[in-house]
């Protein structure tokens, strides 16, 4: 199969450990289906025991999935620079109980995302997007560029093994010209190195009957697991909806 | 720049992803020819060299770091169109693989980085060049200055399409979404125009090293595909299609500034109404009003938008064909 072929290069994976774990195992489309309902209503709440409700779901997603907790705290971590500056504007202009909905607010649509992204091979993603008639182009480049990405990145770290091997320390300021200059050869670098084997893995993949489609690179069905993991979603989803525009009062 | 989910105002959100998905869909209907087979790969190594080159951070001063957007380097290597297709690549595995931005916000970050910073980082481009050339600068200094501008030009008006986002979500929600102009305005403008300053000079540094390394490495940014003849005959110049790029620019932010327009009294109303003055009868009355509710203003604003895009365009082309003739033989 073609997208074996390219899934399994590179040691570079982001999503080592989906494999190993029951979230993992589930259908892409049943996962792209529940975590967006979710995300969708968790970010338009604004009653705050609602948002506090939200967060205590994904909270529990987040646990329940069984992913390595520490993977999914370093990826939060790099989100939160973001979350923080809007919870402390909010928190300086409205008040600390606005402050505080707005960082669960947001954090209960990062955290389910997180589980996705760590919880789903990519091509089980990129072909779910397909199934979900997302354009070919789109889902194709996204299966050329995820493989590209482990290469440019493992020759990113070759050449800046051979940099600092050779004693470069610039770049520290915008005024210093040698080390930007050091910078820009390095990205340019990378690009002219990576285009000369993107093509020969071009080359490969059409010698392997590749016509430019993405396919699903195994069969998956839609089991009773996906079925109660979309609904739970749904239904939690729903609930919250329902509260926040007042129906249920 | 990444928009998490949560943050902005679901009107906000629901516009951003609507306008998207039309530039989303009219590029691919476009220029997806011209990313087919031999392009392919290509493309996808251009969207993988700028994914890894936002992984290299550089110093902003005051101990934090900027990272490269990439808009305008990717459009001056392979065209408008095909960045703002590579780009949403970039961001899409960005969202969904590193949970980078949100999928509600998708629609908003995809705006100001796959759209609005190519179409920014090609129009300036594009015209800056026809100006320094026109102007004899055809050095390696003036085609230094002028990469490096457009790179800035892009990543400044993407931050001020974000921090317009965020303001506007916070206006219309009351503050319970977004962040207070106050704030986001001069933070993200402040950071932005100093990242800024790093982008441009990377950007002109990688593309003066393709240029002289690897010339071919370029895709062609001229289209291939045939548009409406009258449209084609309009915009058959490069400049023209910058003016159009940064039209389109403009005209995307239109949806979001009718949604914060206020219908409070502008300047000169609030004067006369001060000093007891009464406005007198037209001498014509139009047939068209700027609307009451919100699509009726943004119909209208629309259509005046691109009334003055469209006699501003025909001009230029009278403007050219007129030159040309002054000095055929």
């Amino acid at each position: 199969m073609i997208v074996v072929h390219v899934r399994s290069q590179g040691n570079y994976r982001l999503d080592e450990h989906a494999s190993e774990v029951w979230f993992g195992k589930l259908d892409a489309r049943a996962k792209l289906a529940g975590v967006f309902a979710f995300i969708v209503v968790s970010a338009i709440l604004t009653r705050t025991e609602l948002v506090f409700a939200s967060l205590a779901v994904a909270l529990t997603m987040t646990v329940v999935s069984m992913l390595p907790l520490a993977h999914l705290a370093k990826m939060y971590l790099a989100a939160l620079p973001f979350i923080l500056l809007a919870s402390v504007s909010v928190f300086l202009f409205g008040g600390w109980e606005r402050g505080i909905q707005m960082w669960a607010r947001t954090s209960a649509c990062v955290l389910p995302l997180l589980v996705l992204a760590a919880g789903t091979e990519s091509f089980d993603l990129f072909s779910g997007l397909r199934r979900f008639r997302v354009p070919a182009i789109i889902t194709t480049l996204l299966m050329l560029t995820q493989r590209y990405i482990q290469l440019l990145s493992e020759e990113l770290a070759r050449m800046t093994l051979a940099r600092k091997a050779r004693g470069f320390t610039g770049g520290r300021s915008l005024l210093d010209r040698y080390g930007l200059r050091i910078i820009s050869c390095t990205a340019g670098m990378v690009l002219v190195r990576s285009i000369g084997r993107g093509d020969r893995i071009y080359e490969g993949l059409k010698g392997k009957g590749f016509n430019g489609e993405l396919m699903p690179w195994k069969k998956s069905h839609i089991t009773l697991l996906d079925t109660s993991f979309v609904s739970s979603l749904v239904i939690v989803a729903s609930v919250l909806l329902t509260l926040q525009l007042g129906v249920a009062q | 720049m990444h928009i998490p989910d949560g943050l902005m105002d679901p009107t906000v959100s629901a516009i951003g992803w609507i306008e998207f998905l039309v530039v989303l869909g009219a590029v691919l209907l476009l220029a997806g020819n011209r990313i087919k087979e031999k392009n392919l790969p290509r493309v996808a190594v251009l969207s993988a060299g700028i994914f890894v080159a936002q992984m290299l951070n550089f110093p902003i001063g005051g101990g934090t770091t900027g990272h490269l957007v990439g808009g305008a380097l990717f459009a001056i290597i392979a065209g408008p169109m095909v960045a703002v297709i590579g780009m949403t690549v970039v961001l899409l595995i960005q969202a969904l693989m590193f949970g980078d931005g949100g999928i509600t916000a998708l629609g908003l970050n995809a705006l100001n980085m796959a759209v609005i910073a190519p179409l920014t980082g090609w129009g300036v481009y594009t015209l800056l060049k026809t100006m320094t050339e026109k102007g004899g600068g055809k050095s390696s200094a003036a085609s230094g200055f002028v990469v490096g501008a457009a790179a800035w030009a892009s990543v400044f008006v993407a931050a001020a399409a974000c921090a317009a986002e965020l303001a506007v979500s916070y206006a219309v929600s009351s503050g319970a979404y977004g962040i207070a102009a106050t704030v986001s305005v001069p933070a993200m403008l402040g950071m932005h125009a100093v990242i800024g300053v790093g982008e441009g000079i990377i950007t002109a540094g990688v593309l003066a090293y393709l240029w002289s390394v690897l010339p071919d490495a370029i895709t062609s940014a001229s289209p291939t595909r045939k548009v409406l003849p009258g449209l084609r005959a309009l915009m058959c110049g490069n400049t023209a299609r910058a003016v159009v790029a940064i039209i389109v620019v403009f005209a995307l932010a239109l949806p979001l500034y009718f949604l914060y327009a206020s219908a409070g009294k502008d300047g000169l109303e609030k004067t006369m109404e001060n000093a007891n003055v009464a406005e007198g009868e037209p001498l014509i009355v139009s047939p068209f009003s700027y609307g009451q509710d919100y699509f009726s203003a943004l119909f209208a604003g629309l259509l005046g938008f691109l009334s003055v895009a469209l006699v501003a365009l025909g001009m230029m082309k009278l403007v050219r064909m007129r030159g040309s003739r002054g000095t055929s033989p």
